[in-house]
C-alpha cells in the first residue's frame, strides 16, 4: 500500500508552464502545478513556459518570470534560447535577471542541431558560467540524438548539460547512458512516455545515481506519471534521493535554487 | 485523506508475456501474484501478450491459465477476438459462450495491430452485450469514429479505452459526454490533470485504475491515483468501485 502521502523531498528538474497548442491541458497554471506540487512532496520545480518553446521564447521567458514571481520559493526558471530568435539577447537577459537559473533548449522543435554554430554563445555562455542546459534529447533526430551531445562535451568541457528524456525510447536510453558515461558533463535527466523503472535503474548502475535527475515535463505530461516510475523503481533508498532532488541541488550551483543553497556555496 | 483508501484496488489490465522491445518487470505468475501483494491489489485482469503480438486466439489459453491458478488473488482473464476467418475462427458467438464457461471476465481487440475493419466483429458486440462482458481497446487501435460508431450501435456494451496517451482529451472528452457506455483505463492516461479534470466533470463513474503491468510501468497509475487531487471516497470509485460495477467476478 502505497499511501496517500508522498515520502521523498523532490525537485522536479524539467516541466513547463501553460497551453500547448497540439492537446488540451487542463490547468496548465502555475497556481495548479503548485497544487500538484504539494500533492507529490516536491520542494521545487524548474520550468520553461510552453510558449517559449513552442512559439516565441522571449514572450514565453516573460511567462516564466511570471510565475517566478507569483511562486519564488516553489518555482524557478530556465531562459529558453531559440537560435533563430535572437539567442544573444536571450543570453543578455537570462546574464541579467537572477530569476532565470538555467538555459532550456528544444533543438528537435526548432529543427536546429545542438552542433550547430547559432547554439555555439549558449555553450561558451554555460560553460563561462556554470549556468546548467537542459536539451531535449530524441534517439535517431538529426538535431538532438544523444550522440549529437558528445561532440558539445568534447568542445565544451565545462559546461553541464541535462540530457532531457535521455533519449526518449530504450535505444535512445542506451545511446544516452553511453554518452554520458564517456563524458561527466553530461546528465540524464528520466522523463517520458517509453521511460520505465528499469530503465532508469540501468542509468543508476551504469552511470553511477549521481548524474541522474528526476524531471516530469509536467504539465505537458502529469507529473505523476514520471515521478511514479522513479517512487517505484529498483533502486536503494539512497539512490532514489539522489535522483529525485539531491543531484539537483548539486546540478543547480550558478544560481541555487529556492530552499537550499546549492552544494558547495 | 486515508492511506486506507490506497489498498484494494483492481487493476483493470495486466498483460502476462514477455514484450519484445521494452525493458519492463516481468509478468509470469509469480510476478503478477508480487505486483497484487506489493501494492495491497484485490485483484486483477489479465489477458495475454501472445494474443496480441503472436496468436490473437491461441494466446487466450496463456491468459486463462494465469487466471485459474491466481484465482484465489482476484485475477480474471480477458480474452482476444479476432474475425471469424475461415480457418482461423468459426464463430464469434461461439468464442465468447467458451469465454462465458471459463469465467473470462472481457474481451479485447487489436483491429490495427490484426488488421481488420472492426465493422467485421458486428457478432462479438452482440454477443459481448448480451452476455454483458465488456470490450477493451487501445486507443491506437481504432479510430474515435469507429469507437463511437460501436457505442452508438450497442448502447448496453461497456467499452473501456485504454492506452490513452497525453494528447488525447479533446476527443476522450467528446466521446465520453455522448456515450455514456464507454470508459477509460488509467494505463498511460496521462494527462496533466486529466483524472481530476473527469472527476470534477461529473465523469468519475467511467475511470478505471489500470497499471498496464507488462506494456507501461505499474508505478505510473499507482502513484497517479494515490497523490491525485481526487477525495478519498472518488479514489476508492475509480480504484476499485467502478470495477466492480462494470466486471463480473470482481471481488468486494
Amino acid at each position: 500500500m502505497i499511501g496517500r502521502r508522498p515520502q521523498h523531498r523532490i525537485v522536479d528538474v524539467h516541466a513547463h508552464l501553460g497551453p500547448y497548442s497540439l492537446f488540451f491541458i487542463p490547468e496548465s497554471d502555475a497556481a495548479t502545478m503548485v497544487a500538484v506540487m504539494d500533492r507529490t512532496g516536491t520542494d521545487v520545480t524548474v520550468l520553461a513556459a510552453n510558449r517559449a518553446i513552442q512559439q516565441d521564447a522571449h514572450l514565453g521567458n516573460s511567462q516564466s518570470l511570471a510565475a517566478v514571481d507569483a511562486y519564488p520559493h516553489r518555482i524557478a526558471a530556465y531562459a529558453v534560447i531559440n537560435p533563430w530568435q535572437e539567442p544573444e539577447h536571450e543570453l543578455e537577459r537570462l546574464a541579467g535577471d537572477d530569476r532565470f537559473v538555467g538555459i532550456k533548449v528544444h533543438p528537435s522543435l526548432h529543427r536546429y542541431p545542438v552542433t550547430g554554430a547559432r547554439y555555439a554563445a549558449v555553450w561558451a555562455f554555460a560553460e563561462s558560467t556554470g549556468c546548467p542546459v537542459l536539451s531535449h534529447s530524441e534517439h535517431q533526430s538529426p538535431y538532438d540524438a544523444p550522440r549529437l551531445f558528445e561532440a558539445v562535451a568534447e568542445r565544451y568541457p565545462g559546461t553541464s548539460v541535462v540530457l532531457g528524456h535521455a533519449g526518449i525510447t530504450p535505444a535512445g536510453v542506451d545511446e544516452a547512458i553511453a554518452a554520458a558515461r564517456r563524458y561527466d558533463s553530461l546528465w540524464l535527466e528520466v522523463c517520458g512516455s517509453q521511460m520505465t523503472g528499469p530503465l532508469i535503474r540501468a542509468m543508476v548502475d551504469q552511470v553511477g545515481s549521481g548524474r541522474v535527475l528526476f524531471g516530469s515535463d509536467f504539465p505537458f505530461i502529469d507529473q505523476r506519471m514520471s515521478l511514479g516510475r522513479v517512487v517505484c523503481a529498483p533502486l536503494t533508498e539512497s539512490q532514489r534521493q539522489d535522483v529525485l532532488s539531491g543531484n539537483a541541488r548539486k546540478l543547480f550551483r550558478w544560481r541555487p535554487l529556492p530552499g537550499e543553497r546549492g552544494v558547495g556555496q | 485523506m486515508s492511506d486506507d483508501v490506497t489498498s484494494g484496488w483492481f487493476d483493470a489490465r495486466i498483460v502476462t508475456g514477455a514484450h519484445p522491445a521494452s525493458l519492463l518487470p516481468p509478468t509470469d505468475r509469480d510476478a503478477i501474484a508480487a505486483h497484487l501483494d506489493r501494492y495491497a491489489l484485490s485483484g486483477a485482469l489479465v489477458s495475454a501478450m501472445a494474443s496480441w503480438l503472436h496468436d490473437p486466439i491461441g494466446g487466450n489459453v496463456e491468459a486463462s491459465a494465469i487466471a485459474h491458478d491466481l484465482a484465489d488473488h482476484g485475477v480474471l482473464a480477458c480474452w482476444t477476438a479476432v474475425p471469424a476467418t475461415s480457418g482461423e475462427l468459426d464463430s464469434l458467438t461461439d468464442l465468447v459462450d467458451r469465454a462465458v464457461d471459463d469465467g473470462v471476465a472481457a474481451f479485447r481487440i487489436h483491429p490495427a495491430s490484426h488488421g481488420f475493419s472492426p465493422a467485421l466483429l458486428i457478432e462479438l458486440y452482440d454477443a459481448l452485450q448480451t452476455n454483458r462482458l465488456p470490450l477493451c481497446v487501445d486507443a491506437a487501435e481504432l479510430s474515435w469514429p469507429d469507437l463511437n460508431t460501436i457505442a452508438t450501435r450497442f448502447p448496453e456494451l461497456p467499452i473501456v479505452v485504454s492506452n490513452l496517451g497525453y494528447r488525447k482529451l479533446r476527443e476522450l472528452w467528446a466521446t465520453l459526454v455522448g456515450h455514456t457506455n464507454v470508459f477509460v483505463d488509467l494505463v498511460d492516461f496521462a494527462a496533466h490533470q486529466g483524472v481530476e479534470w473527469l472527476a470534477a466533470n461529473d465523469l468519475a463513474d467511467r475511470l478505471l485504475f489500470a497499471t498496464g503491468l507488462g506494456v507501461r510501468d505499474p508505478g505510473e497509475s499507482i502513484v497517479r491515483l494515490a497523490w491525485s487531487g481526487l477525495d478519498d471516497a472518488t479514489v476508492r470509485l475509480v480504484g476499485s468501485g467502478n470495477a466492480r460495477r462494470l466486471l463480473q467476478g470482481v471481488r468486494a
